[in-house]
Order: structure tokens, then C-alpha cells, then sequence
């Protein structure tokens, strides 16, 4: 029997960088082939050419043994490739159905493909509403449509791009069902992640990236973990270092029944949520996206302003009243998880992103004037602390890459030394080494004497990080307790809204 | 009521050009596109419409070449902000002063030149003192009534008014599933201009039997307001004309009827259709699903990242 | 065959950035003759006058100064607002009821002498154009409606203003029965600043005011809110900076600053109120804002060009008989071109023949 898929020396070229090249590999009928790699590895655009979304600059795509051009994702649907994206590729404001529709390339009377999803629902176990608008579902459920829709089509290969980075545990597992079933009948799953121990569990054979290139294809169940991170990465893996036995200061940030206002429509709000994080101490908070995460770095920033001055305070004073600028006067910076746009502005030059945060911490700005001088000083030395990769203050912030203006952000929130600092996700989409250097700075702050919140969707690095740990789960947060008193499940639990310790905390 | 029976008849007349223009953005938003170059588009559609029927006395083709000069118009636009990713309010703006300077320019040897109004298509029942409330316009006001009917079924019930509204929503998921999504707000942007073209060659056709400098009078910008007040729904947008419709005629009937509405004026009456656009925005405002109906990624360009 | 496309730049152009400026004029020029070649003038004298006699002519000079003046001062309140990306377009609205409260002043004071009437006027043109422009800063702050509608329909309302106001309250009793004001008193006419010339105060005070808003807007702390606000909102308001300060303080110097314009439009040129009072230069401002990249001193030069074109299509109506209409497509086209040239700041043509990819393969 021929390869389902099979790349021979797929190439492509991005203006400085080479995403793709020469990678080559082959998935079998009903095989569950994982793609690995890093943020910035390549397997985004490498699927993205399989599905038609861009054109390969060089090298041959096989589908059955039959060299194919994939000119567009109608033609890709029209092969028998399915995909379910990382960003959902779903329309807020219409119907489950009509979503649907959207995805058909033939046009199926509504009450026909009614029937047809509902036969495919019964069929996988996928349970949703049809006529239910997209603005309501949770994550999970969104999934659902992404999936549901990929399989009306019967398809002879699913691609599914980084599917369990908004999944509790639980809903992992029933995921894995789904896809094993598919694989059972011959459907081929190109898996995209880069989760070792997701891979280790589910898939036949995985193919890693580094660096736009192919470093192996290989059986996952015959590597650790270990072996394949650092294929992936590339050399050793740096542990973060930690003094052992650290002891803990007086309360630095106390909140205190801190609830928000719903702003939009569909935002989660923060429900009286109480927590003490002390000198030293890195507190993390754990949850799947969109669970009220936004509105609590909003409301600890000071973006969010609530109506009670005592709800938040720092060594005793409230600041529940006070903005942002006042807030970090008093000693509180945050980092919020969009970086491009909110925690920096794209087309300014970073020394005027510095303006934005440490004018007044660090006096740049003198009777109304800024001190353009003094805040190209201090972005020198955070491009220099923090190793980024950039031309010098000049630059625009747009231009550098993900993982440098990360550092960017962090260091010159971090080099303020704030008393509070709350940061969102920190790592996300950021290059193993960049992650590493900005846990290591996160942990050399707090053993200066900083209180740290850490909101992360990442376990690992909330475990590996975090002294403490608390769980959010649609606005409220489960009690903080000691990272390492939390086994995995428990953790899933408290994510998927089982509160256990929440209703007597 | 014979008063009553001839300010509904006003009424309708006055609204239709802003009803067509208004269904036509309503459309070309819906697709994620903000182009307030309306006003521009409704005199180019007028000059067009007006030369046309001076010289044919034609009054159809009068409409269709108003519709054709609108939707050319409206490609300068699509081009500049769908090709070229331009800035949509600014382009919208600049579109409504190459309008209202083209229009002047190319009428400036017809003015004051009369041409012939259309006449109802039912000229039986249209001096029928009741029933010509129903049967007693031309053309425009049908077509107008029709198209608000039509524009409901075709976003509502057809995939390709389901495909314009998922880009209007989320450009980019569209454009990840495999529709074209320029190529959709070309389509869309190029209905509006035609709409809007229709909508000003209404004014010399069917208003005033001749051509005047900016003759629409600011009308185009009032039936950008509308939509936003319609909450981007073509049967409220019917409502919405004729609301307007009747604040426009107002003072007639005010003037006519004596009393202490007749001290009003004149310059009050003559402002009172823009003061009223405000009141119906603040009003509309007030609602508390005010903008949830709007479409996403309206007034956004299209950055796809490849 | 040749293919063309487009990338993206790692950092915007600066080059292009004042550069497309430069060619859209040029460009205008270009179309501009051949458009109304075709439609039957001699296009090349058209061009010639419009954007070519004001600048050789001597005796035009003058006019282009305070043609330009009034565009700068409104050009730069809008090149402020617009950056924070607070649209504005209602200059036209604010520059007549500024000009309205600068008459109101005049003739309250009508017949008396004093050094302070002027001053007076100035407070009062841009009083009421700041409290003209708060109107749709407070829709838009309180209940989120759009400003872009709002002060525009407040620009046709402000026209009918001054309609009822010089047919009624301040028709000029010796006006034979014309609608306008009564001629101002001396102390309420701006002087001439070059004598036997029409210069007036105004003329410096353009220039004064741009560079004081150049100033501002890139070495303040106030500058750098607009930018940001414009720029990335979500990052302001995690800067500090709230949304709704930044809308009211944009439409408030903008709206003052169109304000201003009117009144010494009023007191310098016209000297009365009269119907014909409006000349849509809130409007030009818009493309003189945009023509300037939203940069005070790029608005200085901006204002120049834009008069230019002005005192050309009255100098080409008198020499060719072009109509004076041609002025605003002139105009009009030259913003399409801007925009049109914008693309090329953030990216580049990269032409891709044929053998390139093929020799990739």
C-alpha cells in the first residue's frame, strides 16, 4: 500500500528565513504521525502547505503515490485532508451549523447536514448543540465544531495543529479516544505538538524539526522524553536553578476578595478571588484559556480599576483604586500575555516602548518633557541583561522576533525592580533557550525579595517554576498551596471546575 | 386626511434615496468594509444620472448609469483599501471629496437645466386619493422596498450571503478555510457603489428635476448613520429611512399646518435631519446590545500573515 | 514573465514615509493633465497654473500666505487628533462656530477701541470651537458614538446657523437687506502684518502654532499619549493612559485650533459674517493633515501645496477658463495617491522572475 502523505525535499522561503528546508517524510494509512518541534520550527508552515494554505518554493508533495499540486485548502478538502487549527478558524457570531456550512465545500441543504452532524456526533462521542451561536461554547466545545467539521468530510488524513493547548486533562483523554478510534479506521493524523508526553502516549511515529530542517523521524515509544527534547532543542537542557530551602518573606501583595465587572460580552470576569504571595515567593496560576486569567492581570495592572481600595495591597497600602501608572509608582508591574500591541507597541522604537512602563520608576520624563536621553540609556541596559537580539534602542519593536521582544518586555519590567510583579504567560511561543534565560530572571527576582504571580496555561512551567500553586476555573481560585502537594489530576480537576478545597477555602 | 395621505406619499419620496444608499453599505459593511465615501458615490451616481436623462430623457437608463458611475467610484475605493490595504476612513473621506469636486465640475454646465421627473408606474392609482399611499410612486421606491427583502433573504438564507458575512466576522479564519476574502469585499464594495449611485441619481430623477452642487446635501453620511442605527439589519434600516423621511418633510407639513410649529425657522427645520441623526445615534447607543451586532472586523484591513 | 510582489519590511520606511508625499504631488500633476486633456482642456497649462504660476508670480504670494494659514492652523489641530486616531472631521463645523463667537465678540464690542477686542476674539473662536468639538467627544466617551458621524453632522447644522443668525439677530441694519453682519469695528480687524499687502496676523500665527505643536507632540509627555493612544490602545491603557482623556484632549485641541482659524478667518479676510463664510478649508485641512503625515511641520508644507492649488485654480479660471471645481479633484487625487503610496512604508515591490524559482527548485 502506498504512503498516504509522503514530502520530498519540501522548501520554503520567508523574507530572512528559511521556514522550510528540505524536509522529507512519509505518513501511512491509519498511522498517527506526530510533527514535533519548537515555536518557530517550521511545522506550522510545513502543514500549512500541505493543506494549500501556501505553496511550497520547492519540492514534491505525495498523496496515495500520486504527486499532487495542493493549490488551495478547497483543493487539499477536496483530497481527503482535513485540519483542525490552533486558532480556530471559527465565526463568533454564527451558528454551530452555519459554521459548518462554512467548512463544506458542496452545498448540503442545512436540514440534510443537520442530520449528518449529528450521525458524526453520535458516531465519535461529540456532543454540541447545532444551533447554538459560537460566542457561547467553551474552548472544548469549539474544538468540537473544528473537529466535527473536518470529519464530515471523511478524511483520509486530519492534520490537528497544537489541539491540547487549551484542553483540561480530562478533555485530552477524551480527545485521544477520538482520535484512536480514527486511526482504527484508517484514517492517517498528522499531529502537531510539542508535548513529549502527549506524543509518547498517542502516536506510532514522530517526526522532529529544528530550525526549519528535518532532525529525525523516529518511535516515540522507544525515546524518553529527554531524548526527544533535546533533539528538539538541540543541545543540553538547562535546569532552572533554585536555592534549595528558600524561606519566604513578610506578604507582599495581599488581594482580598477581588471580583470584576464584565466588560465584553464574552469575557470572563473575576469572582471574589483571594491570595497572598510574600517576598521570594512565586506564585503560580494555573487554568485553561479564557477562564478569567485577562481580567485578573487586568485588575492586578490596574487596567481594571474596581471599586475597592483595600481589595489589593502591597506591603499594607491599597492601590484597589489607583491605575496603572500609580501602581507601579507604588512598586506593582505586570506583563500581560499579548505582547505585540499591549505590552509593547509594535511600531515604536524600543526606547519609546520604554517610556510607556518606566517613565516615572526611573525618571525619564521631567515637567511634562521626556527625557529621551535617559530612556535610551536604560533600554541599552536591558538589551544588554537580557540578551536581545536587536539593533540597538532604535529599533522598532515590530521587528524584532517573538522571543526577543519577550525579553524585551521582561527585562525592563524586571530591571525596575518591581515589589509586585505579575506576569502572563511569560514564555509563550518563546524559543527553549529565550524561556529558560526569562524563568532564570523570574527566579533571581524573587530571591532578591520581589512577590511574583506567574499566570500560565502551561503546567510544566508552572510546575517547574512556581512555589506556589492556585487554579483558576471560570473567575474564581482555588486555594494557593505548595506546588509540589499537587498531583497532575488534581490539578486537571480544579482546571475542568471540580472544586475540591475551592468551597472550603 | 388627504394631509395625512400626502406626508406618507412625501415621506416615502424623501426616503428612498436614503433607504437604497443605506441597504447598499448596510451590505458592504456587513463584509467588514467601512466605506464612507456614500455621499461622494450619491453625486457621482447623480451627475451621471442627471446628464444621462438630459440627453436620452431615458429615465432607466438614467438609474443604471447613476448605479455604473457609483460602482466605478467605488473601485477607485475597493482598490486602494482592498488592494492596497489603505485606510478605510481615510480613503472613505477621500472618495467623498473626489465626489463632490467630479460632480461639481462635470454639472457646471447643467445647472439650472429642468429634466422631467419619473413618473409612478401606476399613473391609475396614482391619483387615487387613498390608494396612491401604496401605488402612488415611481420606480426607485419599489425597487428600494424589494431590495430591502431581497437583502435580508440573500444574507440570511443564502451560503453566499453566509460566506460574506463569515468575512465580514473573522477575515482571517475565512481566508484559512479557503474563501477569498478580497475578492468577496470587491463584490460587496462594488454593490454598495452601484446602490449608492442608484440612490443619488434618485435625487435628480425623482426629487428635484434638475442638478445642483452637492445636491445630496449631506444625505449619504445620514444613511451611513442609519445603518449603525439599523444594527446592521436591512428591515430596521426600512424603519430607519422613513423615520428620517418624515423628519425631512417635517416642515412642509409644520408650515402648512399653522400654528406654533410654523415660528419654527427655517434654518431649524433644515438642520433638523442632521440634529436627528445624532439623537437616533445616542439612542441607539443606549441599547445594550448597541454594538454586539456589528460586524468584527469592520473598518479592518486584511493582513493575512503570508 | 515578470511577477511582482509584495514584502514586508523589518522596519517602516522612513523614505517612503516623506517620500510618497512628494511623489503623489508629482503624480497629480501627471493625471491631472491627462485627465483634463481628456475631457478637453489643455492640460498641461492647467497644470502649469494651478501648481506652477502662484509659486512665480509674486503678486500670487500673498494670497498663498493667507490661504495657507488657516489650513496650517486647522491642518495641525487635526494632524494631533488623527494621530490619537481620533477622527475628527468636523473641522469645518468648529471653524465656524469659533468664527461665529469671534463675530459675536466683534459686535458686542462693535464700535469700541481697545487693544484686548482681538485677543478677546481669539479666547472666544477657540471656545467655541472647543465646545463644538465636545460634543462628539462626549457621545463618544460616554456612550460610544462614532465621531466621525457626529461631527459631521454638526458641520451641516453649524451651517444653518449662521444662515438664522445673519437673517436674523445680526443682519446688518445698513446692509440693504442682505444677509450679513455688520462690517467690524477697526479694533475687531486683524492688522496687516507687511504694509500694502493683505497678510494679516494670521500668517504667523499659523507658523507659530505648528512648530509650538511639533514641539509638543514629539518631546512631551502629552505628544507621546496621542501616539500611543493612536498607535496601540490596549498598550496605553496599560502605559497609564486613558482612552477617554486622550479622545477628549484630541477633539479638544483640534477643535479649538479649528476654532482659532475661524476667527481670524473672520477678522482677517472677511471681516463680517456673511453666508458665504464657510469655504470648506475644515475640509481641506483633513487632506492637508494627511498630505503632511500627520506631522506639524510636514503640515506647514502640506498647507502651502494645498494653497497653492487653491490661488492656481482661481489663476487657471481667469487664464483657461478651467472651472474652479477642478481645484478639489486636484486635491481629492492627490490624497488617493497618498494612500495609495502608503502601502510602500510598510512594504516593498520585490520583482520575482521566473528563473529565480525555478533555479530554487
Amino acid at each position: 500500500m502506498p504512503n498516504r502523505l509522503e514530502l520530498t525535499g519540501i522548501t520554503k522561503q520567508f523574507p530572512g528565513v528559511l521556514a522550510n528546508d528540505h524536509v522529507s517524510f512519509a505518513v501511512k494509512p491509519g498511522e498517527i504521525h506526530a510533527l514535533l518541534g519548537e515555536n518557530g520550527a517550521g511545522k506550522s508552515t510545513l502543514v500549512k502547505m500541505i493543506y494549500g494554505i501556501m505553496q511550497p518554493d520547492a519540492g514534491e508533495i505525495r498523496w496515495n503515490g500520486e504527486p499532487v499540486v495542493v493549490a488551495n485548502p478547497k483543493a487539499a478538502r477536496k483530497l481527503g485532508i482535513g485540519m483542525v487549527f490552533q486558532h480556530f478558524s471559527l465565526f463568533e457570531a454564527l451558528t454551530v451549523l452555519e459554521n459548518i456550512a462554512l467548512g463544506m465545500d458542496a452545498k448540503i441543504p442545512s436540514r440534510e447536514l443537520e442530520s449528518r452532524i449529528r450521525e458524526v456526533m453520535e458516531t465519535y462521542g461529540l456532543a454540541l448543540d447545532p444551533h447554538r451561536t459560537v460566542a457561547t461554547l467553551s474552548v472544548g466545545e469549539r474544538q468540537r465544531i473544528e473537529i466535527v467539521r473536518a470529519l464530515l468530510l471523511n478524511p483520509q488524513l486530519l492534520i490537528m495543529d497544537e489541539p491540547t493547548s487549551v484542553l483540561t486533562p480530562q478533555e485530552v483523554e477524551q480527545l485521544f479516544t477520538v482520535l484512536r478510534k480514527l486511526a482504527a479506521e484508517g484514517c492517517s493524523i498528522l499531529y502537531i505538538s510539542h508535548k513529549l508526553h502527549e506524543i509518547k502516549a498517542l502516536c506510532d511515529t514522530a517526526t522532529i524539526l529544528r530550525g526549519g530542517k528535518l532532525v529525525d523521524t523516529c518511535d516515540p515509544k522507544q525515546e524518553t522524553s529527554r531524548s526527544m527534547a533535546e533533539k528538539m532543542i538541540g543541545a543540553g537542557l538547562k535546569d532552572i536553578v533554585k536555592a534549595e530551602g528558600r524561606t519566604f518573606g513578610p506578604p507582599k501583595l495581599v488581594v482580598n476578595k477581588l471580583s470584576t465587572i464584565k466588560t465584553g460580552h464574552f469575557d470572563v470576569a473575576v469572582d471574589n478571588v483571594s491570595f497572598t504571595v510574600r517576598a521570594g515567593e512565586i506564585l503560580g496560576v494555573a487554568g485553561v484559556a479564557g477562564n478569567g486569567q485577562n481580567a485578573l492581570l487586568d485588575a492586578l495592572s490596574g487596567e481594571l480599576i474596581g471599586d475597592d481600595r483595600e481589595a489589593i495591597t502591597i506591603d499594607g497600602f491599597g492601590i484597589g483604586l489607583m491605575n496603572t501608572t500609580e501602581r507601579r509608582r507604588r512598586g506593582l508591574c505586570a506583563v500581560p500575555e499579548e505582547r505585540n500591541g499591549h505590552a509593547a507597541v509594535g511600531d515604536f522604537s524600543l526606547s519609546d516602548n520604554s517610556v510607556l512602563t518606566a517613565r516615572d520608576r526611573l525618571g525619564m520624563v521631567v515637567l511634562g518633557l521626556i527625557n529621551s536621553g535617559a530612556a535610551k540609556t536604560y533600554t541599552g541596559k536591558v538589551i544588554a541583561d537580557f540578551a536581545v537580539k536587536a539593533l540597538g534602542p532604535a529599533s522598532t519593536a515590530g521587528s524584532l522576533s517573538g522571543g526577543n521582544l519577550q525579553k524585551y518586555i521582561m527585562g525592563r519590567e524586571i530591571l525596575q525592580k518591581p515589589t509586585v510583579l505579575v506576569v502572563s504567560q511569560p514564555t509563550w511561543g518563546v524559543d527553549a533557550g529565550a524561556a529558560a534565560a526569562i524563568h532564570q530572571a523570574l527566579v533571581d527576582l524573587a530571591a532578591a525579595g520581589s512577590a511574583i504571580v506567574v499566570i500560565s496555561q502551561d503546567l510544566d512551567e508552572l510546575r517547574a517554576l512556581c512555589d506556589t500553586l492556585a487554579v483558576i476555573n471560570m473567575g474564581r481560585l482555588s486555594a494557593a498551596r505548595p506546588v509540589k502537594e499537587f498531583s497532575v489530576e488534581e490539578i486537571g480537576l480544579l482546571m475542568g471546575g471540580v472544586h475540591g478545597s475551592m468551597e472550603t477555602a | 386626511m388627504d394631509l395625512t395621505i400626502a406626508i406618507l406619499v412625501t415621506v416615502v419620496g424623501a426616503s428612498t434615496p436614503i433607504l437604497i444608499a443605506a441597504l447598499g453599505e448596510l451590505v458592504v459593511e456587513r463584509s467588514g468594509v467601512l466605506n464612507l465615501g456614500v455621499e461622494g458615490m450619491m453625486l457621482l451616481g447623480a451627475i451621471a444620472g442627471f446628464v444621462v436623462q438630459f440627453h436620452t430623457g431615458n429615465h432607466y437608463l438614467a438609474l443604471l448609469c447613476g448605479a455604473a458611475a457609483g460602482m466605478a467610484a467605488s473601485l477607485i475605493f475597493g482598490f486602494l483599501t482592498l488592494s492596497l490595504s489603505a485606510n478605510q476612513t481615510a480613503t472613505g473621506l477621500a472618495l467623498t471629496i473626489f465626489g463632490t469636486g467630479f460632480s461639481a465640475l462635470a454639472g457646471a454646465s447643467y445647472s439650472a437645466r429642468p429634466v422631467a421627473l419619473m413618473s409612478p408606474i401606476f399613473p391609475d392609482l396614482a391619483t387615487h386619493p387613498v390608494l396612491r399611499v401604496l401605488f402612488g410612486y415611481s420606480f426607485p421606491a419599489y425597487f428600494a422596498l424589494f431590495m430591502v427583502f431581497a437583502i435580508w433573504f440573500f444574507l440570511k438564507k443564502t451560503r453566499a450571503g453566509l460566506i460574506l458575512r463569515a468575512v465580514g466576522e473573522n477575515d482571517l479564519s475565512a481566508h484559512s478555510i479557503g474563501y477569498s476574502v478580497i475578492q468577496v469585499r470587491y463584490f460587496a464594495v462594488m454593490f454598495g457603489g452601484a446602490m449608492a449611485g442608484v440612490a443619488g441619481a434618485c435625487f435628480p430623477l425623482t426629487l428635484t428635476p434638475q442638478w445642483a452642487e452637492g445636491m445630496t446635501a449631506g444625505r449619504g453620511w445620514i444613511a451611513v448613520a442609519l445603518v449603525v442605527f439599523a444594527s446592521w439589519r436591512p428591515f430596521r434600516l426600512l424603519g430607519g429611512a422613513y423615520l428620517f423621511g418624515l423628519v425631512m418633510t417635517m416642515e412642509l407639513y409644520a408650515k402648512a399646518g399653522g400654528g406654533p410649529l410654523s415660528a419654527i425657522p427655517s434654518e431649524l427645520w433644515a438642520a433638523l435631519p442632521y440634529i436627528a441623526t445624532i439623537a437616533v445615534l445616542v439612542l441607539i447607543s443606549l441599547r445594550r446590545d448597541a454594538s454586539t451586532n456589528a460586524p468584527a472586523c469592520l473598518g479592518k484591513p486584511f493582513m493575512p500573515s503570508n | 514573465m515578470m511577477r511582482f510582489r509584495l514584502e514586508k519590511r523589518p522596519e517602516p520606511s522612513k523614505l517612503m514615509l516623506y517620500g510618497t508625499p512628494v511623489a503623489a504631488v508629482v503624480l497629480t500633476m501627471i493625471l491631472g493633465c491627462l485627465l483634463f486633456s481628456a475631457i478637453g482642456y489643455n492640460g498641461l497649462r492647467a497644470v502649469q497654473e494651478i501648481f506652477f504660476t502662484p509659486l512665480t508670480n509674486p503678486y500670487k504670494w500673498q494670497d498663498l500666505g493667507i490661504k495657507a494659514a488657516p489650513l496650517i492652523i486647522i491642518g495641525t489641530g487635526l494632524s494631533v487628533a488623527y494621530r490619537a486616531n481620533v477622527w475628527n472631521i468636523g473641522a469645518e463645523g468648529q471653524y465656524i462656530i469659533g468664527a461665529l463667537a469671534a463675530t459675536s465678540i466683534a459686535l458686542l464690542t462693535w464700535g469700541m477701541s481697545g487693544w484686548w477686542i482681538l485677543p478677546l476674539m481669539a479666547i472666544a473662536g477657540m471656545l467655541g470651537g472647543m465646545a463644538y468639538a465636545s460634543i462628539p467627544a462626549f457621545l463618544k466617551t460616554r456612550l460610544n458614538v462614532n465621531e466621525i458621524l457626529t461631527s459631521l453632522m454638526l458641520t451641516y447644522a453649524s451651517v444653518q446657523l449662521i444662515y438664522y443668525l445673519i437673517r436674523g439677530p445680526w443682519k446688518d441694519p445698513m446692509g440693504i437687506g442682505f444677509p450679513q453682519s455688520r462690517l467690524f469695528s477697526e479694533a475687531a480687524r486683524l492688522p496687516n502684518i507687511i504694509p500694502g499687502t493683505i497678510v494679516h496676523l494670521g500668517v504667523p500665527i499659523a507658523v507659530i502654532v505648528a512648530l509650538i505643536a511639533w514641539f509638543v507632540m514629539s518631546k512631551t509627555v502629552f505628544g507621546y499619549r496621542m501616539r500611543v493612544v493612536g498607535a496601540a490602545p490596549h498598550a496605553a491603557r496599560y502605559g497609564g493612559f486613558s482612552e477617554n482623556k486622550t479622545i477628549w484632549l484630541a477633539m479638544l485641541v483640534s477643535g479649538g485650533l479649528a476654532g482659532l482659524a475661524g476667527m481670524l478667518e473672520v477678522a482677517g479676510p472677511f471681516q463680517r459674517m456673511v453666508p458665504g463664510f464657510p469655504t470648506n478649508y475644515g475640509f481641506t485641512a483633513i487632506i492637508v493633515a494627511f498630505l503632511g503625515r500627520l506631522n506639524p511641520l510636514g503640515v506647514i508644507v502640506a498647507g502651502v501645496v494645498l494653497a497653492i492649488t487653491f490661488v492656481g485654480g482661481q489663476v487657471a479660471q481667469t487664464t483657461i477658463g478651467l472651472p474652479d471645481e477642478a481645484t478639489g479633484i486636484f486635491q481629492a487625487m492627490m490624497l488617493f495617491l497618498l494612500l495609495a503610496g502608503d502601502i510602500l512604508v510598510r512594504y516593498r515591490i520585490r520583482r520575482i522572475s521566473p528563473e529565480a524559482s525555478a533555479g530554487a527548485a
